[in-house]
């Protein structure tokens, strides 16, 4: 969908111009239209969701939806800088709402308080892009599957304390620019001497090329077969933080919520064994998740962590 | 509240609200570290920034509203923050932090002090408070998608002026007076013309031709005596530009004669300049309206600004441009000055349409007012998300550092494209301090070329000194065994010493200068050389520290250094309009950057008399005061560790 993006209005007004003025100087005009014509959907706005929500909402996006079924809670309030301090009680997305809107009065900002995994399939084909965060494995996989068939871009991402992740699934074939300084066919400079200065080619000119590329889905790439020989080899490449998404999510899945710090004894065992079973399914040692990883997964700080992680998903791949 | 403190060890949570921490800046970085601190369970804050708010912050100094422009951009910080965590405990300062109130008391007075700047000169000073007052710094810069974060603490980590920094790309005055190449030399060469007319004349900043070129002279001896002759005859005119421009009553379209036209022809006439050269090709005036006029493109889908005008385009520019600055002028009254500022509209335009006629005549492509206003104002592109980044890893350090865990600390470089090792964030380990800084070292020491019988004591003080030592406020002694005062930071006290040459006061080769800054707590003992040889435009040399002695990166992407910036600022803006130039700058060591980032901002300062600098900054003076600031580009790099 986001080929076929209509730069709905052409111009860029004055006032567009002057305020995303030092972001059009980096990412070109060109960009800055596809973002002001492209919505995108933002499910969780805890920690992690609050700053995604700032920095799309501070790039121009046409319209951001922001998705909460859950409370505001001291600890959700505590974690991100969009919520009242007297919100307690209130949906965490109506709370972020009039905050979110004041960081950028042209883009349409919109509560949404049901659970996500409510939605029928076509709610989520109204929008470009789509970022899940506190959402079920199968959840993610679900719409990671159906977004593929529409071209809309999914990114998913959490924050476990210290550790954190983002994923991002472009398409099959996700078609993009890349600028590229134009090569100038040097002169033969040999009879010019020291002093010949000739008018340069502008050495800031540039050129786009165009390319393709693919990114696996969701599912597929929590579903890698280490059995075999090849995933073996690269096995010490993988940051053990993979293996210790794996556990999480299911711990998620299992218990429906996160591990917290007020049942720190109780969750703690039941990751150790979660770890174990997960590992023993994908064939490999407990040992590669070394058992300090539960001190470091109680509930999310808050933003710093987050930024370590996350990127705007439309500029780069972490992984 | 206290019982919910995450992942952080109580300990720590506990020191944090007690801990005073000081974040100097409240612009990109700055509102995003604001924003972490505070959520990370900081309490006592204290943030300074002498800039007031500008609409194109609003992209990502998420902190301010549109209602907000004009407003301090500290005192605002602070009051969004209070209302998402009333509990903190916030100080807002709209100052300069060169200020001399913000002493070395002051500075211990935190356990942290963490940078959010945007130039070299403040950049310097807080390092060297920091070092005075013996407290942990946390440096930081970004530009664009490229970030950097690292720790600087005293006797343990290098210092933030300890590797030698290149200093600003120059151009010698004859590219910009007779030979220009690039679009940008016409571009220095428009600023510099703005000034010459309409603002403050700077003997540094000629726009007329130069006769002393060297390469202009078919005979060596010929090149002196026209030196000689340009040195006491003034230029080529006796009269100034100005007295000149004043004498026509500034009609723009004798102005556009003399600059396209006469000096042109006068150019054409010193014929060895072209013998290798595409020839200039002079306009006229009345020519150039007779020509068929060019259809200019309809705005369509660009930017108004984005468009590149026809040389009839920008000649009416000129004309109308001219006029306005004229009439501005006018205005304020008799001696009046004009300053640059890339926000001020006129200003802008006459800058554009010069330029864009200078490349027209030398036979460049024509750039439009987009283009050359990014790089007469030294505009860095910005975005939110590499602030947050860096925002995000400054806290981290500014964690283990409060643990006094230097050991695990890093500088940290964000690349715009994975490494190798498929890394987007890359850390290094820190470098021991440098024992022959000439900051932290226990007895700095430098070495300076100069020639004793040419450089006045105000050069030294202004361009040597402040500019190249990055001091705010000098003392100077001669070691003469009398302690002949040189220079006195007190106002003045050794005013009468400024024009006077070195030489006047028995300084010769190897001589020694003990030089203070007590405010910086610094002292610096300078050794004279004494050089009749320098190359021309060159004033003085410091020994042992040429920029191209930096190392060749072995991983290319990973080489940087921090960003300098491209901005001077030493004043609270007190004016509404906003001239705030960008966030901070990181010079990277890729072939991916445009040169216009790369360029360095030399302040426009009264009273000094500089050399040809790349590109100036453009802040307006009603909102500061032009202080020296060091220039940055940082080709330095760094050997990525794992």
């Amino acid at each position: 969908m986001i080929d076929t993006i209509e730069k709905e209005e052409n111009i860029i007004s004055e006032e567009e111009a002057a305020q995303y003025d030092r972001q059009i100087r980096l990412w070109g005009l060109d960009a800055q239209k596809r973002l002001r014509g492209s919505r995108v959907l933002l499910v969780g706005l805890r920690g992690l969701g609050a700053e995604v929500a700032k920095n799309l909402i501070l790039a121009g996006v046409k319209g951001l939806t922001l998705l909460d079924h859950e409370q505001v809670t001291e600890e959700s309030r505590r974690a991100q800088f969009l919520i009242p301090v007297d919100a307690d009680g209130q949906n965490q997305a109506q709370a972020s709402l009039e905050r979110a809107q004041l960081l950028n009065p042209m883009v349409e900002v919109k509560a949404d308080t049901d659970a996500v995994g409510s939605k029928p399939d076509d709610f989520f084909f109204q929008f470009d892009a789509v970022c899940l965060t506190r959402c079920s494995k199968d959840l993610m996989v679900r719409v990671d599957q159906l977004c593929a068939s529409r071209n809309i871009k999914v990114f998913c991402g959490d924050v476990f304390g210290y550790h954190g992740y983002m994923f991002s699934d472009l398409g099959q074939e996700h078609h993009y620019v890349e600028e590229k300084p134009k090569v100038v066919k040097g002169s033969n400079e040999a009879n010019d001497g020291p002093e010949a200065k000739k008018p340069k080619v502008d050495p800031n000119e540039t050129t786009m090329v165009k390319k393709t590329v693919s990114f696996c889905s969701f599912k597929a790439a929590l579903e890698v077969d280490w059995t075999n020989e090849k995933a073996k080899n690269n096995l010490k490449r993988i940051p053990v933080d993979y293996f210790l998404l794996q556990v999480l999510l299911k711990f998620r899945t299992d218990k429906g919520r996160d591990p917290q710090p007020d049942s720190f004894a109780e969750d703690s065992q039941l990751l150790l064994q979660i770890r174990d079973d997960v590992l023993e399914t994908m064939g490999l040692s407990s040992e590669l998740l070394p058992n300090t990883f539960v001190r470091f997964t109680r509930p999310r700080l808050g933003v710093s962590q987050v930024d370590r992680v996350e990127q705007n998903g439309t500029e780069c791949r972490l992984f | 509240m206290a019982k919910l403190v995450g992942p952080l060890r109580k300990e720590l949570a506990e020191s944090l609200s007690s801990c005073r921490v000081l974040v100097v800046g409240a612009g990109g970085i700055g509102c995003e570290l604001l924003k972490n601190l505070v959520l990370t369970g900081f309490k006592k804050i204290e943030v300074i920034d002498l800039d007031t708010i500008d609409v194109s912050n609003l992209n990502r100094q998420f902190l301010f509203q549109k209602k907000h422009v004009g407003k301090s951009k500290a005192q605002v910080a602070k009051e969004s923050v209070l209302r998402f965590c009333p509990s903190a405990n916030i100080t807002a300062y709209h100052d300069s932090i060169m200020n001399p109130d913000y002493n070395v008391e002051f500075f211990r007075n935190f356990q942290l002090v963490m940078n959010a700047l945007d130039n070299r000169a403040a950049r310097n000073h807080v390092n060297r408070m920091c070092l005075a007052a013996d407290i942990p710094l946390i440096e930081s810069g970004t530009a664009g998608y490229l970030g950097q974060v690292t720790v600087i603490k005293k006797g343990q980590t290098e210092c933030y002026e300890c590797q030698p920094k290149p200093t600003q790309k120059t151009f010698p005055g004859c590219t910009i007076r007779n030979t220009p190449s690039e679009p940008i030399h016409c571009i220095v060469w428009a600023k510099y013309l703005y000034n010459q007319l309409f603002g403050e004349e700077d003997a540094d900043q000629e726009v007329s031709p130069d006769t002393a070129d060297p390469e202009a002279a078919w005979n060596p001896a010929d090149a002196a005596a026209r030196a000689t002759a340009s040195n006491k005859d003034g230029d080529i005119k006796r009269v100034s530009t100005k007295e000149w421009a004043r004498s026509t009553g500034y009609d723009p379209v004798k102005l556009f004669n003399k600059l396209f036209k006469d000096d042109i022809m006068y150019l054409l006439t010193m014929d060895k300049l072209w013998k290798k050269r595409k020839a200039p090709l002079p306009l006229d005036w009345t020519e150039i309206h007779h020509l068929e006029f060019s259809q200019e493109e309809a705005c369509g889908t660009g930017l108004k600004d984005q468009q590149v005008l026809g040389v009839q385009g920008y000649a009416q520019l000129f004309h109308r441009s001219v006029e306005t600055l004229r009439s501005q002028l006018i205005e304020k009254g008799e001696g009046a000055e004009l300053v640059w500022d890339k926000d001020d509209p006129p200003a802008m335009d006459f800058v554009t349409a010069a330029a864009n006629l200078r490349m027209n005549v030398f036979s460049m492509n024509m750039k439009s007012r987009f283009d050359v206003k990014s790089m007469a104002g030294n505009i860095i592109p910005a975005i939110a998300t590499t602030n947050a980044v860096i925002a995000g890893l400054i806290v981290l350090e500014a964690l283990k550092t409060l643990n006094s865990e230097f050991d695990q600390c890093r500088t940290i470089f964000l690349n715009k494209q994975p490494n190798p090792r498929k890394k987007l964030l890359v850390p290094c380990a820190l470098d021991p301090p440098n024992p022959s800084c000439y900051v932290c070292a226990s007895k700095p020491e430098v070495t300076v070329k100069l020639n004793v019988h040419k450089t006045i004591v105000q050069a030294l003080q202004d361009k040597i000194l402040k500019e190249k030592f990055g001091m705010v406020a000098p003392d100077v002694q001669i070691e003469d065994g009398k302690g002949t005062i040189l220079i006195s930071s007190e106002e003045g006290e050794t005013e009468a010493n400024n024009n006077k040459f070195l030489s006047d006061f028995g300084i010769r080769n190897g001589s020694r200068l003990q030089v203070d800054d007590f405010l910086q707590d610094y002292t610096l003992l300078v050794n004279l050389i004494h050089s009749e040889e320098l190359e021309k435009d060159v004033e003085f040399e410091v020994v042992g520290d040429a920029p191209d002695k930096a190392p060749t990166p072995s991983v290319p992407e990973e080489g940087k250094n921090i960003a300098n910036g491209n901005k001077d600022s030493a004043q609270p803006s007190t004016s509404s309009k906003a001239a705030a130039e960008d966030d901070d700058v990181l010079i990277v060591d890729s072939d991916e950057e445009p040169s216009s980032s790369t360029m360095e901002a030399s302040p426009e300062s009264s009273n000094r008399k500089r050399k040809h600098h790349g590109t100036d900054t453009d802040d307006a003076a009603s909102k500061r005061k032009r202080l020296d600031q060091q220039p940055a580009d940082d080709d330095e790099d760094i050997i990525a560790l794992d």
